[in-house]
């Protein structure tokens, strides 16, 4: 008797332990570490925290390969493909043959998905602003501006990778546009019609935005002007890029200018001279996937890949705060010489991504094409002056004011964000190279080697696209 | 370490001299069964006293027993039979009878255990004699070549880590396809390699859904059971002593490279090619290859400048300053093992005891890689009352493993430095005249080919790094601890139910060290790097179970009803830092911290059970269970999952009509079919995903100081179980007065409801998304056959050979097909069927490679036939093989003469094709100069009319090594896994050394391989592809084992 009761009491113990809520139970486990939608979109402070998330986002080891892994390796990538920086046997030397496009390769991939994720980031930030009922219509205006501004910056990205340039054809297919999530893959649109989206979201941002903003890395009116301002050089709307541009610097080139930065190893955004940074820290970086430094830089551990064009160092006066070249190996014509200019001095260097001394030189460029040639030499000569105070205003009239104009841009941005590339696309000129290269490969003007084939990824998964897409690419 | 070790032995001496006290008399003798077969593990008792002892394996044993005492021999599935000793009694020989209504082998199932005859599903079972033929880090090695269904591989050569096991094919994608490990009835969730072989006394697979059905959600992948020693009741203590020393070396041999000297007049080639095809004359073009050679590989390993001539040829005069050999640098040319273990077991009336310590050091093939490992564990089992019986199993376990980077693409990586990086790159720094560079103790420096100078600084090839350095300069530590408590009480309250309850709870540690250096690689430019990781697992398991077993007549019921509850707590940490002075190995040293991270993810589970089992007259058996799992890692509106088996069998062989069969002494027929599940979602680097149904912002992706949070990729959040239907018939018999035992069955296995990551668009942002698509089948068949070929006195022979056919099939999917890899999946294909270029060797008119191409019409239809193209990104991909096998089995044969004894157990595979991508880096064609490269490219064309399969060298972006069936393989192989050559001391000998055994046994592990594609280890990857993998290793050993 004794012996059943206690047995009894043992299995009703037990029985208790185990009755109980089983819903409860399995509901308890919470996720760590995530957040939800209302908590991002119901105050600035989580939008903001939001558009954090993306800039950063805008570097990372994206990809296997050192030469794919933000935006920087996609200007790094234009960089690589003229013909004043010379690219050795290690990363981007396939871009820097002009045959890193085939579907299947790394670069065509990469320059594809990273745009449309932060097109998608970008489209879940304007929306869920659109649809937030806390947030006051000032605070909307200002962050939506931000979030079109990225947007159209990565659909720009997109348009010029892989199609031919705006003015050759506007009606070729062109990559598709998403304004919102979706699982299904789009069919392709038109080149005119990824540029009206494009200068629309512009528009709209550069009205709604103010000059604040919480670090250089992140956008403001002057940075979406700017932006525009760019894409204006691409559609050629002369008058709307002379607008932007000098409305991006505002007017006043000796203010924006600090040409003793120059040299100060363009790896921090706290100089006067940019307008627009991604910026690393110890503790946020990309490591060496963060060219130009991890490239061009020899006196850090880099992959000591990027010389200088003999020809292009022989462009500059020795009086030019820019000419950041010393000689390397004279034997081998091309690593005859090096940059200083970008300077790894450790994994905490920050991009630039616009500064203003382009921004003058758009507006001088814009100027020149509304037949404004001496002011747009004038303006060019402001900037000259200030690189090198010995530098004597060249005696260029018509055509000439434009090559003097264009040549500056390459001295001013090399090894930045592909300006020879961005120029010969544009201005449909093709680049050839010097016989200073180790690879002289010469790419005609509309050559289709300055446009990437569509991604095998999206013609296997999407199923508005198909093998034919790249049929004659 | 070791003086743990030594510790751990005196104590165990000390127990056992304090235990040993003297008998009258020393009975030894050995069991048979009726075809004179010995009979290890049978229990003999003194009738009435506490002592008592085994069977060893040869069936022998001693026992001090008195005049007038009754010796007790059992056995299960054997009649009890009795000796009574008198004055002269020194040795008594015994057969054993069979007890025909006794059940024979009791096996340990899910949740119980059942005898062999009433299993109605397919269970094979290893026994600890299997185990301990071969030399086991991990314990679930040894059921490759011995379990018929069981696709493993062990890739690479690094020790302590733990090989893929696949059971009855691949039926989930994106869900952990690995089987659920279950120790002592209580699923396992640490690394397996914390549980040492001697630990073991059975290791069960449970294959189709009747036997694994009760662990519903998590079986569907099949079920490896593990049981550990007990000791037994009224039996002496007996102490097992066990020392096992040898060498290692890889099992096969890797690819051959090109010496120096070849290599520079290829690259030279290359070189020219690539002048030629620019535009330049031949001769203009030889003169430029020659010119620029040296600055291109960026090295000189001669004592003259331009070493390659306008032609091709080494000038005369130039000799070698230097030439590495990198495997011999990275790899050890011996590499040692050591084992040791201490096992102490035994009981009496009431509680039996399992003591055991085991300590492991291994060394890889890479050198300074190594595991070392102490496992211990304490089993207790007590029937405290006539209807209470409680136990404790607990096990605690430590290792520590040096792991260099020895697979994968990172800088370091040691076997794609030895297929990367050409010899004519120093090992250590040389000045630009060649000489070596001491640094201030006149030692060489390693280079790092990343320093100042226009030659013999800059390597072209993985610069910044040298693999030999890394191997002393980075460290790599990881160390696991394992803590194992798992208790047990059980009610009886009448002769026919039961109640159960089992707790067990494991904490699993596993920390991660990486360090690299200061001043040389990838983080000198930050002053060095730590970084830290420690992870914690704790695993909670609560099952509950009443058991009711009753026969009446002719019919027996048994019924259980279960409840679990299981829980599993994740709790990651993770810190580092960089900024560090030389020889500063600890964290705290750092002058940045540059992160911190930590979080904890939980996941629970609760399920209901229950199981109806009817027989009758053990003839007619017949099983039905059933399990609903509630899981939280799916939406409370798709989290529970109803799972189910029945199954039956039938043992023909005791119908009348075969009663009297002399052939047939055995013959049983059996089937099941059932649903399971599979919850254990991955994302696609293979962690686990705890909340795969939520999509939210996830914290960590600050900018600067301002807090950032990115949208995490897309879910379906009605993402359910992975269902799983599972078919099985089986036939099993033994013929030939049990001379020949086998079995033969048929499975079909059909995941529906797969967990996938269905590829998405990438312009839509997201590149997957996890969702239930489609559908995988499974089938095959498996064969398992043991005969006796030879029985006498002396001499016994007995081979073993199991194999099994397995299928792959995709049955269903949402799309036509997708891309994945090197694969295509589309209805009707395997997972694992290759879809690549398809390579037609060379132009002869050009040398370039050439690929086929699907003809379109006008149209852009495909016309059906093919053409030729050399242009790589025209070529089209065509099914051309499969990763997985046709056929895989093992097959072994046991000799044993007097005292010798000979086994062996060898493993093949057949049917399988291998993609090889390290030999394909090395057959490039020098794409890249400075990149090692293959001796075959001898064979390679030169002029046009060329015939050959060899492009020519070309120095220039091209597709020569790009995926195609060039580098596509027949994977055959047949492994010696394990033999052993043994020998027993005459047990006249054993005696007078007061010993109850004494083995000696030379053993060895993969010591031969044959292989239809050289260069790799035939053991790669499920999918079929290299990975720069360091190299299995085979492994000659010495051990001793004596049983006082």
């Amino acid at each position: 008797m004794r012996k059943n009761f206690f047995k009894s009491i043992f299995l009703l113990g037990i029985l208790l332990s185990i009755v109980g809520c089983s819903e409860e139970y399995l509901e308890d486990p919470k996720p760590a570490g995530q957040v939800s939608e209302d908590v991002v979109f119901n105050s600035r402070a989580g939008v903001e925290a939001y558009i954090s998330g993306i800039h950063r986002r805008a570097r990372g080891q994206w990809t296997t390969g050192h030469d794919a892994g933000g935006i920087n390796s996609v200007y790094f990538a234009r960089v690589a493909k003229g013909n004043d920086v010379i690219i050795g046997t290690s990363w981007f030397r396939f871009d820097y043959e002009q045959a890193n496009r085939e579907p299947t390769y790394r670069r065509t991939s990469f320059t594809w998905e990273f745009p449309y994720f932060m097109i998608n980031q970008a489209n879940t930030l304007i929306n869920g602003i659109e649809a937030s009922e806390t947030l006051s219509e000032e605070e909307k205006t200002e962050l939506k501006g931000q979030g079109l501004a990225l947007r159209a910056f990565y659909y720009f990205q997109l348009a010029m990778e892989y199609q031919h340039t705006y003015t050759y054809d506007a009606t070729l297919p062109a990559p598709p546009i998403y304004l919102e999530l979706s699982l299904e893959g789009k069919p392709l649109t038109t080149l005119q019609e990824m540029y009206d989206l494009i200068i629309s979201d512009l528009t709209t941002a550069v009205a709604g935005l103010n000059d604040s903003r919480l670090n250089k890395s992140y956008i403001n009116k002057a940075v979406a002007q700017g932006i525009l301002a760019r894409v204006y050089q691409v559609t050629e709307n002369w008058e709307g890029a002379e607008e932007m541009a000098h409305a991006a610097y505002g007017g006043n080139v000796e203010a924006v200018l600090d040409a003793s930065t120059y040299d100060d190893g363009f790896n921090e955004m706290s100089n006067p001279e940019w307008l627009w940074a991604m910026p690393q820290y110890a503790d946020q970086t990309m490591y060496y996937f963060s060219a130009p430094h991890a490239q061009a830089d020899f006196n850090n551990p880099s992959y000591n890949n990027a010389y200088i064009n003999s020809n292009f160092v022989d462009e500059f006066s020795d009086t030019d705060v820019r000419k950041l070249f010393v000689s390397y190996n004279p034997s081998v014509s091309w690593q005859n010489y090096i940059t200083t200019k970008f300077n790894f001095v450790d994994f905490g260097v920050d991009f630039s991504i616009m500064r203003y001394a382009e921004m003058i030189l758009i507006e001088a460029e814009a100027l020149y094409w509304q037949e404004q040639v001496d002011a747009a030499h004038d303006l060019l000569y402001k900037l000259q002056v200030n690189r090198d105070p010995q530098a004597v205003k060249s005696g260029a009239t018509g055509q000439a004011v434009l090559e003097e104009i264009l040549v500056e841009r390459r001295k001013e941005l090399y090894g930045e964000i592909g300006v020879e590339w961005f120029d010969a696309k544009r201005l449909r000129r093709g680049i050839s190279r010097d016989a200073t290269h180790r690879v002289v490969v010469d790419l005609a003007p509309d050559d289709k080697r300055f446009f990437l084939k569509i991604p095998q990824s999206e013609i296997d998964a999407n199923d508005a696209v198909d093998e034919s897409v790249n049929s004659n690419r | 370490m070791k003086r743990k070790l030594s510790g751990i032995l005196t104590l165990l001496l000390v127990l056992v001299v304090q235990i040993a006290f003297a008998q009258d008399n020393l009975i030894t003798g050995t069991v048979t069964n009726g075809q004179g077969m010995p009979l290890p593990g049978v229990n003999v008792l003194v009738k009435n006293t506490s002592r008592g002892t085994q069977t060893d394996f040869d069936g022998n044993y001693a026992i001090r027993a008195s005049e007038g005492e009754v010796l007790v021999f059992s056995y299960v599935g054997f009649k009890a039979a009795e000796y009574v000793i008198d004055e002269s009694t020194t040795r008594v020989n015994l057969t054993l009878e069979e007890d025909a209504a006794q059940l024979e082998e009791v096996v340990v199932v899910a949740y119980g255990t059942q005898s062999k005859r009433s299993i109605v599903g397919s269970v094979v079972s290893l026994g600890e004699e299997v185990l301990e033929e071969q030399q086991l880090t991990t314990v679930t090695s040894a059921l490759q070549g011995n379990v018929p269904g069981v696709n493993m591989l062990t890739s690479g050569g690094q020790p302590g880590e733990n090989p893929t096991i696949r059971i009855r094919g691949i039926g989930s994608i994106n869900a952990s396809a690995e089987p659920l490990i279950i120790v002592d009835g209580a699923p396992f969730n640490g690394n397996i390699n914390s549980i040492s072989a001697d630990q073991i006394e059975s290791m069960n697979v449970l294959k189709d859904a009747s036997s694994t059905a009760l662990y519903g959600s998590r079986g569907s992948n099949g079920v490896i059971v593990i049981t550990t020693k007990k000791g037994a009741f009224n039996s002496e203590p007996g102490l097992t002593v066990t020392a096992i020393g040898g060498v290692s070396t890889p099992a096969v041999e890797l690819h051959d490279v090109l010496g120096t000297n070849q290599y520079m007049t290829y690259a030279w080639e290359a070189s020219r090619n690539a002048y030629v095809a620019a535009g330049n004359a031949p001769a203009a073009a030889g003169q430029l290859a020659s010119n620029n050679l040296i600055s291109q590989l960026g090295y000189n390993p001669y004592d003259v400048a331009q070493p390659v001539d306008a032609n091709g040829n080494l000038v005369p005069g130039a000799n070698l300053l230097w030439e590495t050999d990198w495997e011999d640098e990275i790899l050890r040319s011996a590499a040692l093992r050591q084992e040791y273990t201490v096992g102490l077991n035994g009981g009496g009336e009431k509680t039996r005891y399992f003591l055991s310590a085991n300590y492991l050091e291994q060394e890889g093939s890479v050198k300074e890689s190594n595991f070392e490992r102490v496992t211990t564990r304490l089993n207790l089992e007590s029937d405290v009352r006539d209807w209470l019986k409680v136990g404790l199993n607990t096990a605690y376990s430590t290792s520590s493993q040096n792991y260099p980077t020895q697979s994968g693409s990172s800088y370091q990586s040691s076997i794609q430095w030895i297929y990367s990086v050409a010899s004519l790159y120093p090992l250590y720094r040389r000045d630009e005249q060649g000489g070596l560079i001491l640094d201030g103790f006149g030692d060489p420096i390693y280079d790092y080919g990343q320093n100042e100078g226009l030659v013999n600084a800059s390597r072209p090839v993985f610069n910044n790094e040298n693999a030999v350095g890394s191997l002393y300069k980075y460290r790599i530590l990881n160390k696991r601890h394992n803590f194992n408590a798992n208790g047990f009480a059980e009610l009886t309250f009448t002769d026919y139910l039961s109640f159960r309850s089992n707790l067990s709870y494991e904490q699993y540690v596993f920390d991660s060290y990486n360090y690299a250096d200061t001043e040389v690689g990838y983080a000198s430019n930050v002053g060095g790097r730590i970084t830290q990781n420690r992870n914690v697992t704790t695993t909670t398991n609560f099952i509950n179970s009443l058991n009711f077993n009753k026969t009446f007549g002719n019919h027996t019921i048994n019924a259980d009803a279960i409840m679990e509850a299981y829980e599993v707590e994740f709790d990651a940490f993770s810190a580092a830092g960089e900024g560090f002075l030389p020889n500063v190995y600890s964290l705290s040293g750092r002058t940045t911290p540059t992160s911190a991270s930590g979080s904890i993810n939980s996941e629970r589970l609760v399920g209901y059970l229950g199981r109806l089992g009817y027989n009758y007259a053990d003839k007619y058996f017949i099983e039905g269970s059933y399990r609903r799992d509630g899981s939280s890692r799916f939406s409370a509106d798709t989290r529970w999952g109803d799972f189910y088996s029945v199954g039956g069998s039938w043992v023909i062989s005791d119908e009348n009509f075969l009663n009297d069969s002399t052939v047939l002494n055995y013959l049983k027929l059996k089937g099941s079919y059932g649903e399971l599940g599979n919850n254990n979602i991955l994302d696609s680097d293979g962690n686990t995903l705890y909340f795969p149904y939520i999509q939210a912002f996830e914290t960590g992706w600050n900018q600067g100081e301002n807090t950032g949070v990115l949208l995490g990729g897309v879910v379906d959040p009605l993402l359910t179980w992975e269902t799983t239907a599972m078919l099985n018939v089986g036939l099993d018999f033994t013929l030939l007065n049990n001379r020949v035992e086998g079995s033969v069955e048929y499975y079909n296995k059909e995941s529906v409801d797969l967990i996938y990551s269905q590829p998405l668009a990438p312009s839509t942002g997201n590149t997957d998304i996890t969702t239930n698509v489609g559908s995988i089948r499974n089938y095959g068949l498996e064969f398992m056959l043991r005969t006796r070929n030879i029985i006498t006195d002396d001499f016994t022979w007995s081979t073993s050979l199991n194999f099994s056919v397995d299928n792959n099939e995709i049955t269903e999917l949402t799309q036509d097909s997708f891309i994945s890899g090197t694969k295509r999946w589309e209805e009707g294909r395997s997972l694992y069927e290759f879809w690549i270029q398809e390579y037609a060797g060379v132009d002869p008119a050009t040398g370039m490679a050439l690929w086929y191409m699907d003809v379109e019409n006008s149209a852009g239809e495909q016309t059906g036939e093919r053409t030729l193209t050399s242009d790589y990104s025209q070529a089209d991909r065509y099914y051309v093989g499969e990763s997985l096998p046709d056929i895989i089995g093992g097959f072994s044969t046991d000799f044993k003469y007097k005292n010798f004894d000979l086994n062996a157990l060898f493993n093949f595979s057949f049917g399988a094709q291998l993609y090889d991508y390290d030999y394909a880096g090395l057959m490039d064609g020098f794409g890249t100069l400075g990149y090692q490269q293959s001796p075959d490219l001898a064979a390679r064309w030169q002029e046009p009319g060329d015939i050959t399969k060899v492009p020519k060298l070309l120095n220039a972006n091209q597709d020569f090594g790009s995926t195609s069936t060039r580098f596509l393989f027949d994977n055959d192989y047949v492994r010696l896994k394990a033999v052993t050559l043994g020998y027993n001391l005459p047990q006249s000998t054993v005696e007078s050394l007061d010993l109850s055994s004494l083995r000696l046994y030379l053993r060895g592990d993969n010591l031969w391989t044959w292989q239809t594609h050289d260069g790799v280890d035939p053991e790669q990857s499920i999918s079929g592809t290299t990975n720069s993998r360091s190299y299995i290793l085979k492994t000659v050993s010495l051990g001793l084992n004596v049983k006082f």
